[in-house]
């Protein structure tokens, strides 16, 4: 075997990036001559909640395949801003890199999407001004793009989106599932919970409830998760809840969902824009889910007024 | 006493399981995760997960074949009854993610369907499309927030694990952490702790592991004196898609669902490779492993794509090594149906429709079989006592490790499939004996005295704010990241020499200690991600230093620890006499390097920052160690010889055990 | 999980009734009783004669007409309007970074519900006898085709009229699209897809109405059919037992009300309700028959 090669990641690609950024690299090729030799990224910063927001421009050396985390890194690297001040590293979320794990949305060139997923190339040539980067705009902003997204989780607190197993010894195998069946819930088993779908909502808007002085953690909270359960619990929950609500044992708590579902917040916020299916980077049916969800709310309702 | 208190380090598939099941022992659990649980990196596990089922069964299948395939796959280096009774849970835990809402796949009849991985001849494989991985972790998120909801699970997401908190005889008492928002420091009193935080993919800088497998956490225990097992057995996943940020897993259910691994004969050839003919394209896995075709174990499938590649040129680039992975010949829509997630994955970040066009993929590190070293209490069937504390608690008493971050169960080598296995197994199994751990110290932790936290916390707020206060100008905390990962994944990952281990490790010192001297560009404390990401930086060095060592001192071959300088040879002679007098040596060889080397490495950190290296035998009770042959020449007749040589071994010892060695190319 | 019941607005506990009633009424009475109105206006293509018929039957119902408006119109409008506005109100329009043909359709839909508002205002007060305190309540019942051609003469007013119209339709047609969404009605994307086809040739089909009525009152030769509606008007007063109108054959702008508040049993004032109430009136089939006509967009 080759004496030089003693490792994969070297082997087949330029030493470009470490997990968490690189210097940005010199860079020569001149075989995409049609593509800049460095990018334009502008940067919407805010350094706390309750501050100021600024833009911040950012020349960032072109290398080929890279995304958005890849442009992020190096900004992280250098760590200098365009007038070469140093500045701060740009803060952002991101784990997973290969768009499972739902954490990298930021709204880029004015759109939200995944930033692992968001190639520059094609972005550049949509457009060949640069990159625009913003924090999402209806979550509260931690620090530049990392935004607070627990209300998120809430939502999908609120409509139960869980089996009601009775615990986890063992009772064998589940129900048996028709492969129909499956192929309908998988999909929407499928939502990494990256908030896309409520960022493009119209409907859904942004709640961000500010600490006041001398209340305590557990009070700040509790008003918080208030404020939480008076807004649109959004596509994403509707969806799990049209999961569970499906499942052969889930759906034995489905009157419970259907009151979440039903209530302050719920279903009947949703506008019907569709904007939800048209960014979900999962391609989720989001919107056969609101009208599944829809007609389960309108008999429900039926039930709830006639049945008692 | 009152409930006892768990911290759970981690929210992947091991943590959860871990926090449902404490939680539904009556225990208390905070859950603490750098990311939200639902976002950890066990969602990118994409194939299956593995366990005897109903149809394998009446193949002939059972809980040992399983337990022989993943001892056998791993080489021999794992303590058997831990991987006995993981097999034997398996089929509980297939049953109970399934009664957990996971969409597993389903045959027409509405079973659950499996599909055959590698290192193995069953199709033992359950999966949920492409996303296995994520479908179990979502289910076991949905069931935390279930106990979450009514206040049995407390949740601290974006939270970073600093250190743990031992009293004075050595217990486990709870840990300091810090909120990674607010940048404030916490201590939390608990009567035991579980790390269970993965794998440390980020020492290798790009690998197939997300941005929160820094290995921190186990870092920083094994700094605090636990012990770390095998550290230097890294898996290198054979396919993977080459990126700039990220080497993406290409799961190993591609080849499970009939993908074909192949190069044009004729080096880079420039030819469409749908206009290669077949007779010139160069299936090597196929040829050189006619039983196991493209599912041989993933150490030796690997091996060969490296070599495919760099000895024999054949790499299908010339400036980036990589092979085709082939799913064009299977029809569209059972891709879809099947490996819609995966391909989806190399379609958007490729941009080539992998139903259309083969894709290119090369290996990458991808896992880590090593890890903290756990104890673990046999049982008089051969498999471990339930409720024992001493199950996965590592060598600090109350302190325990759980799933990728232990080193228990893989060996020297994973089969693919199993660490989902693995994971949730040692999740749920650890949780009785943890609480019987808790409730045998003499004091809760509660009472214990509020010195100890004072002086844990006090000294993790200096550590922070002498990072924050260093002058500026000095080292790159990037920069020496990425010098780490290229040293790294140059050194110990396929090939390993002594030659360039050694001073690899001094390289890997002297970057430490130039991480001693980096300055930070950020120096608030709102969210300050610079300093978290240098924190986690500085402990990549100890665990990087003892894959080092330990690649280094083990002189030999086994599992994903390829020396070529202690290669077992091959079977040269031709004369059948003079073949089977040289099997004979062969035996001899092994059953001297079995007796020198099967051991599992322990490294201990010694108070010099060096790693201290010592060795454990290995429980080896239930299956006798034999020799590995996948494509070895020869290994028929080797077999042959060994299997005379077992015989007489068990009759010698009065004992009937199964003993078979696979023999691979003819 | 709901915090304290009674502590929540009424409207915060009962948010999903509301929204559906809202829903609802959109649809029923509000839409239903603009589809009426604008076929029963598009008669008006069939000729004075055959708009005046349908104006008359409506007005047939006498001193039901006030509650009977202001229960199954007024109200049910103001409510869809209220509701509709807190709706508006708690939204965010994106369309500019999101510019897809559903959100384009989101807005659109909020955009023209408002202008439909402030339309229906402005034409109610115009044309309604509520309206002539503010020198509205132009539209006569006993001249219906006249009285209204004389309305949309101007080329501005029938311009307003057309926006009017247009945005009152789609905002029906698209409502009834989005509805069957909310009521789960059509659930898969390829249903969706259908039933858009179906609204569109509905809304279609209405603008179609709504325009040809106000094209066939500005081609409305206004004293030949004042001629017909006088003798239609003789026609009745002569079988109700009263003289012929001396304001017969006048322009109605404006004028006080004879008899309005005599109260005697003769006095039924017939212009009170213009046409408002068209939906309690059964169509003769013919007169429905959608390319037959639009007509004066009084009333509502």
């Amino acid at each position: 075997m080759s004496t030089k090669h003693n490792g994969p990641a070297t082997a087949s690609t330029p030493p470009s990036t470490g997990a968490a950024g690189g210097e940005p690299a010199p860079h020569d090729s001149g075989d995409h001559l049609a593509l800049p030799r460095t990018i334009d990224v502008r940067v919407l910063r805010q350094d706390a909640p309750g501050q100021e927001s600024y833009w911040e421009r950012h020349a960032v050396a072109w290398e080929p395949n890279m995304n958005v985390i890849s442009v992020l890194q190096k900004i992280a690297a250098g760590a200098r801003a365009q007038d070469g001040r140093q500045v701060a590293p740009v803060a952002w979320d991101c784990n997973c890199l290969e768009e499972v794990c739902g954490s990298c949305t930021m709204l880029i060139n004015g759109r939200t999407r995944m930033a692992c997923s968001a190639l520059v190339d094609r972005l550049v040539e949509e457009h060949p001004d640069g990159i625009e980067l913003r924090p999402m705009l209806k979550f509260p902003v931690v620090r530049d793009l990392v935004v607070d997204r627990r209300r998120l989780f809430r939502s999908l607190e609120r409509v139960k989106a869980w089996v009601p197993v009775d615990g986890f010894y063992d009772h064998g195998a589940g129900p048996r599932i028709s492969p129909e069946e499956q192929e309908d819930a998988y999909p929407l088993s499928t939502c990494m919970s990256c908030g896309c779908c409520l960022e493009a909502c119209p409907q859904f808007t942004r709640i961000e409830t500010v600490r006041r002085d001398g209340e305590t953690e557990e009070a700040f909270e509790q008003r918080r998760t208030a404020a939480f359960d008076r807004g649109f619990i959004g596509a994403h929950a509707i969806s799990q809840a049209v999961l569970f609500n499906g499942h052969p044992i889930g759906k034995l708590i489905a009157d419970e969902r259907m009151e979440a579902v039903t209530d302050q917040g719920g279903i009947q916020m949703c506008g019907n824009a569709q904007n939800c299916v048209a960014v979900c980077p999962k391609s989720i049916p989001l919107t056969r889910s609101i009208a599944r969800a829809g007609r389960a709310a309108t008999m429900w309702a039926i039930r709830k007024i006639f049945d008692r | 006493m009152a409930q006892p208190r768990v911290l759970v380090v981690g929210g992947g598939l091991a943590g959860l399981s871990a926090a449902m099941r404490l939680a539904e022992l009556g225990s208390d659990v905070d859950l603490m995760s750098l990311v939200p649980v639902k976002r950890s990196h066990s969602v990118c596990a994409q194939g299956g997960i593995n366990s005897v089922n109903a149809l394998t069964r009446q193949q002939g299948d059972n809980e040992w074949k399983h337990l022989d395939d993943t001892i056998y796959g791993g080489d021999f280096l794992q303590h058997q009854p831990p991987v006995k009774e993981m097999a034997d849970w398996g089929p509980r835990i297939i049953d109970l993610m399934d009664r957990l809402g996971v969409p597993f796949n389903r045959t027409p009849e509405g079973f659950r369907d499996q599909r055959r991985f590698g290192g193995t001849l069953y199709k033992r494989t359950a999966f949920a499309g492409a996303t296995t991985g994520q479908q179990l972790l979502y289910a076991l998120d949905e069931q935390v927030r279930r106990f979450e909801a009514q206040g049995k699970i407390r949740k601290f997401e974006f939270w970073d694990f600093l250190s743990p908190v031992l009293d004075d005889s050595g217990r486990c008492r709870g840990a300091v952490c810090q909120d990674m928002v607010s940048m404030q420091f916490r201590t939390f009193p608990a009567d035991a702790v579980i790390i269970a935080s993965g794998g440390c993919g980020l020492v290798y800088g790009r690998s197939t592991m997300s941005m929160v497998c820094t290995g921190s956490a186990v870092s920083r225990v094994y700094q605090a004196g636990a012990a770390y097992g095998n550290g230097e057995f890294i898996q290198v996943h054979p396919t993977a898609i080459p990126g700039a940020d990220k080497l993406r897993l290409m799961s190993e259910s591609a080849r499970g669902e009939g993908g074909r691994v192949w190069v044009p004969r004729r080096p880079q050839d420039a030819r469409d490779p749908r206009s290669i003919p077949e007779a010139e394209r160069y299936y090597f896995l196929e040829e050189r492993y006619p039983k196991y075709m493209n599912l041989v174990p993933r150490d030796i499938a690997t091996r060969e794509i490296f070599d495919v590649c760099t000895t024999e040129g054949l790499s299908v680039e010339k400036d980036r090594l990589c092979v085709y992975l082939d799913l064009t010949h299977l029809p569209r829509e059972e891709l879809d149906r099947k490996l819609h997630g995966i391909l989806e994955i190399y379609e958007k970040f490729q941009g080539v429709d992998p139903r259309d066009v083969p894709m290119k993929i090369f290996p990458a590190v991808h896992y880590s079989m090593g890890g903290l070293w756990v104890d673990y209490q046999k049982s008089a069937s051969g498999g471990l006592e339930e409720g024992s504390p001493r199950n996965q608690q590592t060598s600090v008493p109350g302190l325990y490790a759980i799933g990728e971050c232990d080193y228990q169960y893989h060996g020297a080598n994973r089969l693919g499939a199993n660490s989902l296995l693995s994971c949730i197994f040692s999740g749920l199994f650890c949780a009785p004996g943890v609480i019987a751990s808790a409730g045998s110290g003499k004091k809760t932790a509660a009472d214990e005295s509020q010195r100890l936290f004072t002086t844990a916390l006090r000294r993790e707020e200096e550590r922070h704010e002498a990072l924050l206060t260093r002058p500026g100008g000095g080292e790159n905390p990037y920069q020496i990241h990425l010098e780490l990962g290229e040293l790294m994944t140059r050194v110990a990952t396929v090939v390993r020499r002594n030659d360039q281990l050694a001073p690899a490790y001094e390289e890997a010192c002297q970057l430490e200690e130039r991480w001693r001297r980096c300055s930070l560009s950020d120096t608030g404390n709102w969210t300050n991600q610079n300093v978290v990401f240098t924190k986690s930086l500085g402990d990549m060095f100890p665990l990087a230093k003892l894959i080092l060592k330990g690649a280094l001192l083990r002189d030999e071959c086994r599992g994903a620890h390829f020396k070529p300088d202690f290669e077992m040879p091959d079977i040269k002679a031709t004369d059948p006499a003079a073949q089977l007098a040289e099997a004979e040596l062969w035996c001899d060889r092994f059953e001297e390097n079995t007796r020198r080397w099967l051991k599992s490495t322990i490294a201990r950190h010694g108070t010099d920052g060096h790693p201290q290296i010592s060795y454990e035998d290995i429980d080896t009770s239930l299956i006798p160690p034999r020799p590995r042959l996948y494509g070895l020449v020869g290994g028929e007749t080797v077999e042959e010889v060994w299997k005379k040589r077992a015989r007489k071994s068990a009759q010698d010892k009065g004992q009937e055990k199964g003993v078979t060695a696979g023999s691979e190319r003819s | 999980m709901t915090p304290n019941e009674s502590s929540r607005s009424f409207f915060a506990r009962n948010q999903f009734l509301i929204y559906r009633l809202f829903s609802l009424s959109g649809l029923i009475p509000v839409g239903a009783f603009l589809v009426v109105h604008l076929l029963t206006n598009a008669s008006v293509l069939g000729g004075a004669a055959s708009f005046q018929s349908r104006v008359d039957m409506i007005h047939g119902l006498g001193p039901l007409l006030v509650p009977v408006e202001w229960a199954f119109i007024f109200l049910p409008m103001l409510f869809h309007a209220t509701v509709g506005f807190m709706i508006i109100g708690g939204g965010l329009p994106n369309v500019g970074s999101y510019p897809y043909v559903g959100n384009i359709r989101y807005t659109l839909q909020r955009a023209t519900g408002m202008i439909a508002f402030a339309f229906i205002i402005w034409h109610v007060l115009q044309l309604h006898w509520m309206g002539e305190p503010l020198g509205g309540g132009r539209f006569d019942p006993h001249h219906a085709t006249s009285s209204a051609a004389e309305v949309v003469a101007p080329l501005a007013i029938s311009l307003l009229y057309a926006i009017g119209v247009l945005s009152t339709v789609f905002h029906f047609a698209n409502g009834l699209w989005t509805q069957g969404i909310t009521w789960g009605l059509w659930t898969s994307p390829q249903a969706m897809r259908r039933a858009n086809y179906l609204s569109i040739a509905v809304g279609t089909l209405l603008a179609a109405a709504g325009l040809g009525a106000i094209g066939g009152l500005r081609g409305t030769d206004t004293a030949a059919a004042r001629a017909v509606e006088t003798r239609m008007d003789d026609q009745r007063r002569l079988l109700e037992g009263q003289p012929p109108s001396p304001l017969s054959g006048t322009p109605a702008p404006g004028r006080p009300v004879p008899g309005r508040d005599s109260g005697a049993e003769d006095a039924i004032d017939l212009r009170s309700g213009s046409d408002l109430v068209p939906l309690l009136i059964p169509e003769p089939a013919g007169a429905v028959a959608p390319t037959t006509g639009p007509a004066p967009l009084s009333g509502n």
